[in-house]
């Protein structure tokens, strides 16, 4: 409904259009007047009920779907009886040996029995209770009243079952949907975690918690988004998650107004806080056992229909630098682990900038044998030590991204070509120092320690900036990069939470899962920075 | 949203942007400014009473601010001792702000190009600090206090290490004979050490941002104690490697201390640059919290949005950091700042008997 403002001039303007080339002879002509019937058809319908005649009931919806290819309308007797019946359904969509078998065949049997003794009372019975009585598949179905609500049953999958003699349809829930099998996710695989992952289909996602999480504050609401009406769930633990984050984003959900979101990116894009930044401030997950695990942290959880990818918000930085792994490793080496991915996320983003800033700036600040061996190395090179940075790293990316997109044979090929052959040249052309190759390729490889796709986007990204700047100004461009980054970085806020949380504001609690990880018995709090309603982490409740 | 924490800082934000904005330029000169007028090795003496002196200070500064909740000293001053002598002494307190932030940025500027760009023309190295300064500034006291709070800790990592190698070259008889001319030089000491621990003073605005401005005494108190910490350690380590006749010969004697060793073996040999990037860190939170204080004054006093007096001062400060023309103009600028400085201090103390005084009398009205 939400689309109707912004549409609406478009739609006068092309209505207009249509009218001034309709004065012409068109030999699509009648084709446009039929195609025009579809957003006319709503606001001819609302109170136009469905009267107990079958075959007009038809009449009236096949004039409103019958020039849709994909529309099915059939009608039949039911055995013994006189009595026409007839079925509207989207093909494809619906299980057809579901609806004959638990559907028709009942329905048949309960009118051959039942003939003789009440058929009057039958006749005055409304439609719904006949179905209850036939057959027992009672939670799928629902009587309709008007053909608007028939026609957007049809068209969200459900099968459209009408009966002569009623003055109502039945809707059929037998949605054969196809759903791939809960796959181990590929982009976040774990050593030691389940090897499950979400699916595109909504139902068997929202299924999978519940089956996991049986605490009936677990709570799911649902929306509708876009013009394609895509179904859209939010998941928050009544109890925990803190309601004005909550509200908040059930409030930016509704503010979307959009035709299609293909993807759960398109909602992570409208929903965020600063679109200017460089950083993810939603995060995505495939993995159902770490979707919990924030959510039982205080966070909100949204699902779409149609894309494996969860997202949880709010997001902070130090979540990027978390894999579910950590957990499921003793804390020892987890910390460690963490510890180094801290590292690693420095260096991809400051060491070619830093290794610039000391060649091109700073020498006498380089121990006096490296800064010996490195010269001796750069002697060939024709090129200051910033473009030198600049090929390679471009090179890397350029190379990254064909691995990327290719089949996974070809790719490694590409990887094996470009990263080996053409590096092992260009060091032997004199193009390219080797300790510049040694640079960008230990860059590259903590990039990859970084195990959320989305921050390492950014921090690649970042890096040019912190080249340049150290092309411009040495070490003082580096410095001042990282003040930017890290001014940048304390003002930007997820829904409300500091994505530098939690290092900074101090919240000593929350720095027991933050560089290091506290065992798990010692993490019995859940994270301030979220002003859960509940803080404790425990089963019992008071 | 989760609203908590916006626009109030914290107490630990607090104390980290005490000890910040103190951090600055001593790091880098205490060493010698201290040493030439003590004399002798107990310079280090003199940086802890000094600190001692300050935190009495502070705590009278936190109290007068604490009689006006959630007003910084530019609101209340008007409320002390009225309108005309309250917005005169609030010009001073934005001209002392100015000057400190001009003479900052003029010595990070001097520093830089001096060790790290030979080269590029000082204008440019200061133009770039101010955009980086007006970027945070803009943001308001919030984003400026977690930035504080992510900074220090990655200080005093640095500092602690790279100070740990300077004790190759640390010799306790430099620091010998402890008061050997007795107590008077140490005394002479402390006056120029005070002028070091500038920046707690943020605690008459900062009080009026805090969450729990009752803990303003506690803020401002660890905070200095962590500011001595580091000046001790500062002056310790440099005058126990130059020696006290050393010290007083070089502008920048903890840069000195740095260039007079090598550490083989480890990944560098020389850790100047480490302490460049701290201490840049370090000045740059000085210079852009009392632009902040010096925009924020303005905008109170005049009643203008406080964006319009940030982009309007901008000029300003970058005038005060051009008008010395060589690094002892600059310290110079540095003297006028001090004597300044004296004067803040001083009127604050006359407010907080005045505010005292008339406080008594309405509640005994009231």
């Amino acid at each position: 409904m939400t689309n109707s403002k912004k549409t609406m001039k478009p739609q006068k303007l092309q209505a207009r259009k249509l009218e001034t080339l309709k004065q012409k002879p068109h030999p699509n002509e009648l084709q446009s007047s039929a195609d025009q019937n579809v957003p006319d058809s709503k606001n001819v319908l609302p109170n136009n009920g469905l009267t107990d005649d079958l075959s007009s009931n038809l009449a009236v919806l096949k004039e409103k779907m019958g020039y849709q290819s994909d529309v099915r309308f059939s009608e039949f007797p039911l055995s013994n009886t006189e009595k026409q019946v007839a079925l509207v359904y989207i093909d494809g969509l619906n299980d057809l040996t579901f609806i004959n078998d638990y559907v028709i065949k009942p329905l048949k049997l309960y009118y051959s029995e039942q003939k003789e003794s009440k058929e009057e009372q039958l006749e005055n019975d409304c439609f719904i209770g006949i179905a209850k009585r036939a057959f027992l598949t009672g939670d799928g179905v629902e009587e309709l009243t008007t053909f608007e609500q028939v026609i957007q049953a049809v068209y969200a999958g459900f099968t459209i079952m009408l009966l002569e003699g009623a003055s109502s349809a039945l809707k059929i829930s037998a949605k054969k949907v196809k759903s791939r099998p809960l796959e181990e996710p590929i982009t976040e695989a774990t050593v030691k975690g389940p090897r499950i992952g979400f699916n595109e289909t909504l139902s068997e996602n929202t299924a999978l918690l519940r089956l996991r999480v049986s605490d009936p504050q677990l709570t799911m609401t649902h929306f509708k988004v876009g013009r394609t009406n895509k179904d859209l769930v939010v998941v928050y633990m009544k109890d925990i998650a803190n309601d004005e984050l909550v509200r908040e984003v059930q409030k930016r959900i509704k503010n979307i107004d959009i035709d299609d979101v293909a993807g759960s990116g398109y909602i992570e894009q409208l929903i965020e806080d600063d679109y200017l930044s460089p950083f993810p401030q939603v995060q995505d997950t495939e993995r159902p056992d770490r979707f919990i695990s924030s959510l039982m942290e205080g966070r909100v959880g949204i699902l779409l229909d149609g894309s494996p990818f969860s997202l949880m918000v709010p997001a902070t930085f130090s979540m990027f630098l978390q894999t579910p792994e950590d957990y499921y490793e003793r804390w020892i080496p987890s910390s460690f682990i963490r510890l180094l991915r801290f590292f690693a996320a420095l260096v991809s983003l400051f060491l070619p900038s830093i290794y610039i800033a000391f060649v091109s700036f700073h020498q006498g600040l380089i121990p006096t044998q490296l800064a010996i061996s490195i010269s001796a190395t750069r002697e060939s090179v024709p090129f200051p030590s910033v473009i030198e940075a600049l090929i390679m790293e471009v090179a890397i990316e350029i190379l990254r991204e064909a691995g990327l997109r290719l089949p996974k044979t070809v790719g490694q090929t590409v990887g094996l070509v470009g990263g080996l052959v053409i590096g092992q040249a260009a060091v032997q052309a004199g193009i390219v120092s080797p300790i510049m190759v040694i640079v960008v390729s230990l860059t590259a490889i903590s990039s990859f320690a970084i195990p959320q796709y989305s921050a390492g986007i950014s921090l690649r990204l970042l890096r040019f900036g912190a080249m340049l700047f150290s092309a411009l100004l040495g070490l003082f461009g580096v410095i001042l990069f990282f003040l930017i980054i890290a001014i940048h970085f304390v003002k930007l806020k997820s829904f409300g939470v500091p994505y530098a949380t939690p290092a900074t504001p101090y919240r000593l609690g929350d720095w027991k899962d933050f560089i290091f990880r506290a065992p798990i018995f010692k993490m019995n709090s859940r994270p301030k920075m979220l002003f859960t309603k509940n803080t404790k982490r425990q089963s019992r409740r008071k | 949203m989760l609203t908590n924490t916006n626009d109030r800082i914290t107490t630990p934000q607090t104390a980290v942007a005490v000890t910040s904005i103190i951090i600055g330029i001593g790091i880098l000169t205490l060493p010698r400014t201290v040493t030439e007028e003590v004399g002798t090795p107990d310079s280090w003496i003199s940086v802890v009473l000094g600190g001692m002196v300050v935190m009495i200070i502070g705590i009278f500064m936190a109290k007068l601010s604490q009689m006006f909740p959630e007003k910084t000293i530019y609101e209340y001053s008007q409320l002390v001792v009225g309108k005309g002598l309250g917005k005169l002494f609030n010009l001073v307190l934005i001209i002392y702000f100015l000057l400190s932030v001009g003479l900052e940025i003029r010595v990070l500027a001097e520093v830089t190009n001096m060790y790290l760009l030979v080269k590029t023309p000082i204008e440019v190295t200061m133009i770039a600090i101010m955009s980086v300064c007006v970027y945070l500034v803009v943001g308001g006291i919030n984003p400026m206090a977690r930035l504080y709070e992510l900074l220090l800790p990655v200080t005093i990592v640095i500092f602690l290490l790279v100070f740990l190698m300077g004790l190759k070259i640390f010799e306790l008889n430099h620091l010998r004979p402890v008061m050997g001319d007795g107590f008077l030089p140490v005394l002479k000491g402390i006056q120029p050490t005070t002028f070091s621990y500038t920046g707690y003073e943020s605690i008459l605005i900062l009080t009026a941002f805090m969450a729990e401005p009752k803990k303003a005494k506690k803020a401002v108190l660890i905070g200095i104690g962590a500011s001595i910490v580091f000046y001790l350690v500062t002056v310790v380590m440099v005058v126990g490697a130059l020696s006290a006749d050393g010290v007083v010969t070089e502008i920048w004697p903890t840069i000195t201390l740095f260039q007079s060793f090598e550490a083989t073996g480890i990944l560098f040999e020389r850790y100047e640059s480490f302490i460049f990037a701290i201490w840049i860190l370090q000045i740059f939170t000085t210079f852009t919290s009392f632009f902040y204080f010096a925009a924020l004054g303005l905008s109170q006093t005049s009643q203008k949005k406080i964006s319009y007096s940030i982009y309007g001062l901008l000029p300003v400060i970058y005038l005060i950091a051009t008008i010395p023309t060589n690094i002892n103009e600059v310290f110079t600028l540095g003297d006028i700042v001090e004597y300044i400085f004296y004067g803040v201090v001083g009127i604050t103390i006359i407010l907080l008997i005045i505010a005292h005084f008339r406080r008594m009398h309405h509640e005994s009205k009231g």
